[in-house]
């Protein structure tokens, strides 16, 4: 609890910042109302709830941000696990691309019953996702290139083949109709991610998968010999090889499974919610999950609980339009607190520097 | 009316201070727990202008945390320290500095790249319009250096410097900011003895300019070398100050142990279990700074290499351990092994164990807790991991005991290890190491830094090793340390061997000329 306080505190002075701007260009009740709406907006509008007995009210916004915290989650534990041996995987963008392709391809190509359809569309975009995170992984061993540079090369590549030129070009959805044609065919219908609570609210299996993934994550760092492995090559790598751990392997594992959470979560943007490929994919879920992470502390749980309060937040984010405030405040404090966090680390490291010596 | 009563007061204190003449720093009554362990327990101690004091003591006995606390490190939790008789509270080493207070630690604080005289400035630099003006600095370190009798180059790059002489840049720097009182931790373990001596008498002449020199030491010899008066101190207390003329190495030594708790003399090198077949052997390999050879280590003797440091002896180490590429082949009992395939953990898992020289980088990680290190290497295997979880509770219990029978302290598996002592982590490292009932242990410096209880149990724990059957490859830069213990010793010169001598037959003078290169083997 102690290691998630300056998190926690850097997420306040944001969040308290942002209104700040938001009062100066507005005004106070303006700004208030719009906070306040984009606070039901995430985690239900409660008090419509109470007024008119609807539960869409509050299920509705519940599960649209349960779905946003889903897939930062995903791209999120992508970062930690690299960052566990030491890499920062800049990266997840560019592997949750080719992950929401793989995913619309095979959900629109291949037919199959569903679960296994949708089994499938998962499992192809982990593996295409951790094959395309392997490239940065063999580059550094074979030679020696750093891995931020190269994860951010090739989230460039990624963008520009899959965006600029497939999802336009050979991966075109063919007009049937009245569709419209942007971005790839539609995916069928059984390798759509069940909804869990009805058509009424977004809320779909994708959250649970988030959830399954975080702790499975979180157990297997800490409970078992291969993740102390990770975490002892993280820290040291000189000590860690003479100790016997394989560390090159521990970075293609690491690796591999950073770009399997990075393709799963473009999996499930994919298979539940824009259901193709579309012609854009909204927001940079890679580059925030470096925010999920960092401000999470680096720990799946934490990436966890950070992805849930921006996930909410974004979906609120959307009503502040209606105060006239722009819909990218929430991402506004992400940011902020992003760099809060930094310079929170910075100030630690200062402090326990000081009082070891 | 009152205010000025208390200015007046004040100016006559100071007047007092001006004409202070007792001792320029006093520390007193100085206690210091960490985590509810007292590091310093009720310490008081007088500096004098012109004096070479001695702090001598166990690992963990409060010599560094007590000049930590003068220096600004620390924050004594009571206790006072006064500077020319006027209380004052010192809260970063730039405060200790300011007032007269340098410190050289054993790891030094140089930026390799930069040259002496911009390492000596650094941070202070001398300015022209603003901009840096070396010629000046220059000059002025040049006459820092004439002035206390360094020899120094100061327009040498560090990076190309030996250690003993980057020591020097260390002491220059601070002698460059006018300090008053040097405190000097440890300053031989990384000297050679000619180095030492070499430092020894820089010391004398700073204390005839009027500096106090203070010594962290562990090492009754040079403590005798170096010192005017000894403070001697023991699990955090201060028990004993002595004037070397009037005392023994013997009684020092007697008081830093404390009564009862066992004599340090070394027991005979006698055999166990006898020589066995060889378990280890290398036959025309050649690595890395390392000219083909071969070798073989046989269970029950300890092999002692010998050389002057940087002839081969770490390559060595490192490609019997798995952790340096050569070309030949090695052999583990009748198996051969290349290259590729003797990596670190077939080595471990082998029963060849490593108690490297460099233990923060090879041996543990600071940011583990103690247990999580003790792990390390064996982390895959009971009693550490159950199948492929790791068992916590076996982990800890196997710890604990671990920490009582090496005698580690605090024995608290969960703190972190970079809090622990130097001498505590190797003793850690070494109990690690030889608890797994290995079949080779592969040493490289074992003692260095550890002090005399502590240098006695290692070598015991060897010995022990040895009449078990181990085979045991012993590399050390200290001679005495190699012939103590070896019952065959290899000198290496050049990345080659250069002779071998049977225990019968150890002579020092030979070895040390095959260890030159003056004689061939």
């Amino acid at each position: 609890m102690r290691r998630a306080l300056p998190s926690i505190l850097s997420v306040i002075t944001a969040i308290v910042l942002c209104f700040i701007a938001a009062v100066l260009t507005r005004d106070l009740s303006t700004a208030a109302e719009a906070f306040l709406s984009m606070v039901w907006g995430a985690i239900g509008d409660w008090p419509q709830f109470i007024e008119t007995g609807s539960v869409a009210s509050v299920l509705r916004p519940l599960g649209e941000s349960a779905t946003k915290a889903a897939i930062l989650t995903f791209t999120g534990l992508s970062v930690t696990v690299a960052f566990r041996v030491g890499l920062f995987n800049i990266g997840a963008q560019g592997q949750l691309v080719v992950g929401a392709l793989t995913a619309a391809v095979v959900g629109a190509q291949v037919s199959l019953p569903a679960p296994l359809h949708l089994t499938l569309c998962l499992l192809s975009a982990a593996i295409a996702g951790a094959l395309y995170a392997l490239l940065p992984a063999i580059l550094k061993l074979k030679r020696g290139v750093h891995e931020v540079i190269s994860t951010i090369m090739l989230n460039w590549v990624a963008i520009s083949l899959v965006d600029n030129w497939l999802v336009v070009g050979p991966l075109r959805a063919t007009a049937t109709g009245d569709n419209s044609i942007s971005g790839t065919d539609q995916i069928l219908p059984t390798a759509e991610l069940p909804r869990l609570l009805g058509e009424g609210a977004r809320l779909d299996l994708g959250f649970v998968l988030a959830v399954v993934a975080a702790i499975g994550t979180w157990w297997f760092l800490t409970r078992f010999t291969r993740g102390f492995e990770w975490k002892a090559i993280g820290l040291s790598q000189d000590a860690a090889r003479a100790s016997g751990i394989d560390v090159e392997r521990g970075f293609v594992e690491a690796m591999l499974l950073a770009g399997a959470f990075a393709g799963i979560g473009g999996a499930i943007l994919v298979l539940g919610t824009t259901l193709k490929y579309p012609a854009t994919l909204g927001a940079p879920w890679g580059f925030d999950g470096i925010a999920m992470s960092l401000i999470g502390q680096a720990h799946p749980i934490g990436g966890f609980v950070t992805a849930l309060f921006f996930g909410g937040l974004r979906a609120g984010g959307t009503r502040m339009q209606l105060f006239g405030l722009h819909k990218s405040f929430p991402e506004l404090m992400q940011g902020l607190a992003l760099l809060f966090v930094a310079a929170k680390l910075l100030w630690e490291r200062l402090l326990t520097r000081r009082a070891k010596k | 009316m009152c205010c000025t009563g208390a200015a007046v007061r004040q100016r006559q204190v100071c007047t007092e201070v001006n004409r202070f003449q007792g001792p320029v720093i006093q520390l007193k009554n100085i206690s210091k727990r960490f985590g509810g362990v007292p590091a310093l327990d009720d310490v008081s101690l007088d500096l004098n202008a012109g004096e070479r004091v001695a702090l001598i003591g166990e690992n963990g006995a409060g010599k560094s945390s007590l000049m930590n606390v003068l220096y600004g490190l620390y924050q004594p939790d009571s206790g006072e320290v006064c500077f020319d008789g006027k209380r004052v509270v010192v809260k970063t080493p730039a405060e200790a500095l300011a007032r007269g207070v340098g410190m050289v630690h054993q790891h030094f604080t140089l930026v390799p790249t930069l040259t002496v005289t911009e390492n000596v400035v650094l941070g202070h630099e001398p300015t022209r319009f603003g901009r840096l003006d070396l010629e000046r600095a220059r000059r002025e370190v040049d006459a820092t250096c004439a002035k206390f009798g360094f020899q120094l180059d100061t327009s040498a790059v560090v990076r190309t410097l030996s250690v003993g002489s980057q020591q020097k840049v260390e002491i220059v720097k601070a002698l460059h900011r006018g300090v008053k009182t040097l405190i000097l931790d440890e300053p031989t373990a990384v000297l050679t003895p000619q180095e030492a001596d070499e430092l020894f008498a820089v010391t004398r002449k700073l204390s005839d300019e009027g500096l106090a020199v203070v010594l962290i030491s562990h090492k009754l010899k040079e403590v005798f070398a170096f010192s005017t008066r000894i403070a001697v101190m023991r699990r955090g207390k201060k028990v004993a100050e002595v004037k070397p003329a009037e005392t023994t190495p013997d009684a020092v030594a007697a008081l830093m142990i404390g009564e009862g708790s066992g004599t340090v003399t070394p027991s005979p090198s006698g055999r166990g279990v006898g020589v066995r077949e060889q378990t280890l052997s290398l036959t025309n390999v050649s690595a890395e700074g390392l000219k083909p050879l071969t070798l073989a280590l046989r269970g029950g003797e300890i092999l002692g290499i010998a050389g002057v440091d940087g002839n081969g002896q770490r390559e060595l180490a490192e490609v019997l351990t798995g952790l340096r590429e050569f070309k030949g082949t090695l052999t583990f009992e009748t198996k051969p092994f290349t290259s590729k395939e003797w990596t670190p953990r077939v080595a471990r898992e082998s029963g060849v164990t490593h108690i490297p020289e460099d233990r923060l980088k090879r041996a543990i990680i600071s940011d583990l807790s103690v247990e999580e290190n003790a792990s390390l290497g064996r982390h895959r295997s009971p009693p550490f991991a159950k199948g492929a979880r790791i068992d916590f509770a076996a982990r800890r219990t196997h710890t604990a005991k671990l920490l009582e029978t090496h005698d580690v302290r605090p024995r608290e598996p969960q703190l972190r290890v970079g809090g622990l002592s130097g001498g505590n982590q190797q003793k850690l490292v070494v109990g690690r190491e030889l608890d797994s009932s290995p079949k080779v242990v592969v040493v490289v410096q074992p003692t260095r830094g550890l002090d005399i209880a502590a240098v006695a149990a290692v070598r015991e724990r060897l010995r022990e090793q040895r009449d078990r059957g181990c085979a045991v490859l012993l590399v050390s830069l200290d001679l005495d340390e190699v012939l103590e213990l070896s019952d065959r010793v290899l000198v290496m010169y050049g990345g080659a061997l250069n002779g071998e001598f049977a225990r019968e037959k150890f002579d020092e003078r030979a070895l040390g000329q095959h260890m030159l290169g003056a004689r061939d083997a």
